[in-house]
């Protein structure tokens, strides 16, 4: 019952911004409902943290721990971007960049967005979470090409092809597990079906060969929208020219629900093939990913882009952290996805305000934005602290504690290379903040007025360095959640 | 239905798709490309109601009319919004040249065919045999789809890369449960409808739509 | 007599009618395509023996030789004509059973036909002529794109026989009436019909009929003949064209060829022949009416494309045995 809540009330105030004119309170209203949603994800971890997971609709939803953790993240994140809408798009409107019309348009996308995603992590079946996760590139091209420039539209027409053909090649994936779960010998066809469940429960008697060729199929296809290498190329132009909000819940939290999608079929392959070949392939995507992520940003000019390839580095700790694959290293990455999430769409957040009071995304252009405008860089640059990995943000601890569990199953040549290309990284990211934000500038400092911006980073930065030195409300759910797919 | 006369007609309708796969890649008029594509679709919806006769399947029954009206019918209807569009109708200058393209066709169909030899011997039958030709489908769109310039022939790749996997699904599993096979067909459909919207933006906004042009965003 | 008694004795007949055929019978057809193609666009047109007069006139005529060529020249004209004939002689035109069956097989018949192909391109370098030169590059660039299409598409047959021999196939697709129309036959068709069209020098891979510097192919390279050298090298082209024709009848439409022992068969397989070849080279000419010739930089398109199908002929052959 709950988990059907937390669908439709997104999808309700999508159809109240698709059907009423635009005004401010539907902004607002957007907030609301991911707020709801939030309450609702809260909810369900309490409920399944120690008891069974629930089901809805004939069991069409199911929420186990995992399932509910990462309502809780979708929740998180998208009350913070949808904090944004009603300034943001009274800005637009003023500025003559969008009309009420798009505004609202903007709105039922979002929402639709949203629960896209909420329907992603909440299915059972496999199929629907392939629909749903195929439906949120289809929501959000249009969130991606908002401004209708030229440099959006080509953004957004590279993301919808890239990301097309990785969900097909999903699709092509699923496909050929229903193929071996159907000659399984075990199943009798009237019983096989996409469940999660079911194919989990006869996992062990899967066709290897078939099963290899899904696996990678779907690390490719999936690892298309999660944005890891070698299909990564759509990650930065989508990122940067999408309007920051969208940003914030698209690098947040869209990348991490394809993660939960390979998650859950990584815990099928671990059943079917034993843990070597999935590990295998995902250290492989890891690695490279972080390889790209640290070559790109060396001599990145954009600061948008360089949050956006700050995104590929991290989905790359993820699937280092996916392929280590024991209890401790998935309850790790999960923690990684949830501060992952807080501390990009802070950073986005804060960095299309900067965009808005410079005028410009170029990291050249921009200096000494600590001194001009102390709150805002004071945000961003608290937010970078946090995104490379310094206590007390919870990123650090997400980090390390992924290392250790590496380092335990044997894989410390990984946390060795990994180790490389973040000292790459974290080089990089701080040259170029120490290029924005430091230096002097005679001018007065401007101060920020917007309360709405100021108060909800501020709290998802103070959130993080909390969760980041006490794990203790989410310890159950974590080790709850982690059990569900750990090996 | 006849065994000999079931396996034939599976036979000519799954090689019909891949040799309209092929012919898009041949012909270099972007109208031509959109009618191969058009017969594909038939062809597909054809496989699938002969597959759907053979196993007394309702849902794969309702799949291939689905498929029918979807990828035979409307897709090539919104592709055509998109010929209006750009200005130019031939494909005149692709990456790698039309012969080159072909034999690299040629290449691909043999890869299909080694790459699905597992698939097939997991589950032998008339239908799985032919899983070779959905696999070289989709390799020949991944081709088509990196190679061309054109508008609609990147979209033209990326739909034969979906109808390649819509055959394999209908070859290998005789569909999949009918919700998500609706889901599927219903986001090509929306996939194409996105595409078509953004090409009208851009050329609403800027004059053309124009890939060669779109080279503003790089490392 | 109506039966023979030994079957080389057989062989050794049949061998030699079909060679006398096709040497009669390339040029007729030639003569018939000219004479569609001239009433297709409203034309009388020239008799369709009118070749075969034209042939008995060369080779009345004193023979040429430039200057400077070598004994290439001299020779390419046999070694057209003799490779075309023996070729005729082994390939399962009007029987089975052929004289040198045994070796009849797919890649021996292409060889030879290669080694015509060859030696023309070889003399036409030979005078030292631009003409001569531009021809031989042209038709080795065709050639060399057409014998790997040729190759696959008989090679898929030949799967589905389990075997390359030539009269072998023939007959297995007399025993198997439902083999012609799998769709491996129907793609392996297509192909051939590419490669046969590209092969023979027709419309639109080449116009028989121009001596236009820009579009000449095989024109091109036989400028430098004159006489009888010229009458063996335009019945050399009429054999290939005749065989070709042949060949791609009787592995797709294979009834009416003589499988058994006897003499009146034989003779019914000629007629049946006949009949079949006509009826193709009068489908070949209206294609030609139909089409206007290929820029020589699009030529590679149209047999890479029967490249491509005859290799879907074979993997589809592969999936579905």
């Amino acid at each position: 019952m709950l988990s059907l809540l937390a669908l439709v009330i997104p999808l309700l105030m999508g159809v109240i911004a698709l059907v009423v004119p635009w005004r401010r309170w539907i902004g607002w209203g957007s907030a609301l409902s991911s707020a709801g949603v939030l309450g609702i994800g809260i909810a369900l971890s309490i409920t399944t943290s120690s008891h069974a997971p629930v089901s809805a609709l004939h069991g069409t939803l199911r929420a186990d721990a995992l399932s509910s953790f990462m309502v809780v993240v979708i929740g998180t994140v998208s009350l913070l971007a949808t904090l944004q809408t009603p300034r943001v798009m009274r800005r637009e409107i003023a500025e003559g960049i969008t009309t009420a019309r798009r505004a609202s348009y903007y709105v039922v996308l979002m929402q639709a967005f949203i629960t896209c995603m909420l329907t992603a992590v909440l299915a059972a079946n496999l199929g629907v979470l392939w629909v749903a996760v195929e439906a949120t590139t289809i929501a959000t091209t249009f969130l991606v090409s908002h401004s209708r420039t030229k440099k959006a539209i080509e953004a957004s027409w590279k993301y919808v092809m890239l990301c097309s053909v990785g969900i097909a090649l999903a699709f092509l994936g699923t496909v050929l597990v229903y193929f071996a779960a159907l000659h399984s010998g075990v199943a009798t066809p009237g019983t096989v079906s996409l469940n999660w469940t079911s194919l989990m429960a006869i996992a062990p008697h899967l066709n290897h060969g078939v099963m290899r060729l899904a696996i990678t199929l779907l690390v490719l296809g999936y690892g298309t929208k999660v944005g890891l290498a070698p299909t990564h190329s759509w990650l930065a132009d989508a990122h940067s020219q999408a309007p920051a909000p969208v940003s914030a819940l698209m690098s947040g939290v869209l990348l991490t629900v394809a993660f939960y999608a390979l998650l859950r079929f990584k815990a099928i392959a671990d059943a079917a093939l034993g843990v070597d070949f999935p590990r295998a392939l995902f250290i492989v995507v890891g690695l490279l990913s972080l390889l790209v992520a640290a070559i790109l940003l060396i001599a990145q000019r954009d600061y948008k882009r360089m949050l956006a390839y700050s995104s590929v580095e991290h989905m790359g700790l993820l699937a280092l952290g996916a392929a280590a694959g024991s209890s401790l290293a998935i309850a790790a990455v999960l923690l990684h996805m949830l501060g992952h999430g807080l501390t990009k769409s802070t950073l986005f957040i804060s960095s299309g305000e900067i965009a808005h009071a410079e005028g410009t995304t170029e990291i050249a252009k921009v200096k000494a934005l600590l001194a001009r405008r102390p709150v805002l860089g004071g945000i961003f640059g608290c937010g970078l602290i946090a995104l490379l990995g310094f206590p007390p943000f919870s990123l650090f601890i997400s980090e390390f504690t992924m290392a250790r569990a590496e380092v335990n199953v044997g894989l410390w040549w990984v946390v060795a290379l990994s180790l490389v290309f973040l000292s790459v990284i974290f080089v990089s990211i701080t040259n170029h903040a120490r290029h924005m934000l430091l230096g002097g500038d005679s001018s007065v400092a401007v101060p920020l007025n917007a309360q709405s911006v100021v108060v909800p980073l501020v709290a998802a930065l103070a959130t993080s360095s909390f969760m980041g030195v006490s794990a203790w409300p989410l310890l159950t759910l974590l080790r709850a959640a982690a059990h569900v797919v750990a090996r | 239905m006849s065994t000999s006369f079931y396996v034939g007609a599976l036979e000519l309708t799954a090689g019909a798709v891949l040799v309209c796969a092929v012919m898009t890649l041949w012909r270099r008029q972007v109208r031509t490309i959109v009618t191969m594509l058009r017969f594909q679709g038939v062809a597909l919806a054809a496989v699938a109601g002969v597959l759907a006769w053979h196993e007394h399947d309702l849902g794969l029954a309702i799949t291939a009319a689905l498929v029918l009206a979807v990828k035979g019918a409307l897709v090539p209807l919104l592709l055509r919004r998109v010929i209006r569009l750009d200005p130019r109708s031939r494909e005149t200058a692709p990456l790698i040249n039309v012969p080159a393209s072909l034999v690299s066709a040629a290449f691909l169909i043999v890869v299909s065919y080694v790459v699905s030899s597992k698939l097939t011997a997991l589950a032998p039958s008339a239908a799985t045999r032919l899983v070779p030709i959905g696999v070289a489908t989709v390799l020949v769109g991944y081709f088509m789809l990196v190679t061309r310039r054109r508008s609609v022939s990147q979209i033209v790749g990326l739909l034969l890369v979906d109808n390649g996997i819509a055959l394999v699904t209908f070859l290998l599993t005789a569909g999949v449960p009918l919700i998500v096979e609706l889901g599927a067909t219903l986001d090509v459909l929306l996939v194409v409808v996105v595409l078509q919207v953004l090409v009208v933006n851009a050329g609403a906004q800027h004059g053309s739509f124009d890939l060669d042009e779109m080279r503003e965003l790089h490392d | 007599m109506t039966h023979v008694g030994t079957p080389l004795a057989y062989a050794i007949i049949a061998s030699i009618l079909q060679v006398a055929l096709i040497a009669l019978g390339g040029p007729l057809l030639m003569g018939l395509m000219a004479k569609v193609r001239a009433r297709a666009e409203g034309r009388v047109g020239a008799p369709i023996h009118q070749p075969l007069r034209d042939l008995r006139k060369l080779m009345g005529k004193e023979r040429l030789r430039a200057q400077h060529s070598s004994a290439v020249l001299a020779v390419a004209p046999l070694v057209v004509f003799g490779s075309t004939a023996l070729a005729v002689a082994i390939s399962p035109l009007v029987t089975t059973h052929p004289l040198l069956s045994a070796s009849a097989d797919l890649f021996v018949i292409v060889y030879l036909l290669l080694t015509g192909s060859v030696t023309m391109a070889l003399a036409g370098l030979d005078t030292g002529t631009v003409f001569g030169g531009m021809g031989s590059s042209r038709a080795i660039t065709v050639g060399a794109l057409a014998e790997p299409a040729l190759l696959v598409a008989v090679i898929a047959l030949s799967i589905q026989a389990r075997t390359s021999n030539l009269p072998a196939i023939v007959a297995d697709t007399i025993t198997h009436p439902v083999w012609t129309s799998t769709p491996t036959r129907i793609l392996a068709l297509v192909a051939l019909v590419i490669v046969v069209i590209a092969e023979t020098g027709r419309l639109p891979v080449d116009n028989p009929n121009t001596h236009l510097e820009l579009t000449m192919i095989h024109e091109a390279m036989t400028l430098e003949y004159a006489g009888s050298d010229l009458g063996l090298v335009t019945l050399g082209a009429a054999m290939r064209l005749g065989l070709l024709f042949a060949l791609l009848m009787n592995l797709f439409v294979p009834w009416g060829v003589a499988t058994g022992n006897s003499i009146p068969w034989l003779l019914a397989a000629v007629v049946f022949l006949a009949l079949k070849t006509s009826l193709l080279a009068a489908a070949v000419s209206l294609i030609e009416v139909h089409s206007a010739k290929l820029r020589l930089f699009r030529v590679p398109e149209l047999l890479a494309g029967g490249f491509v199908l005859a290799v879907l002929a074979v993997i589809t052959q592969l999936a579905t045995r």
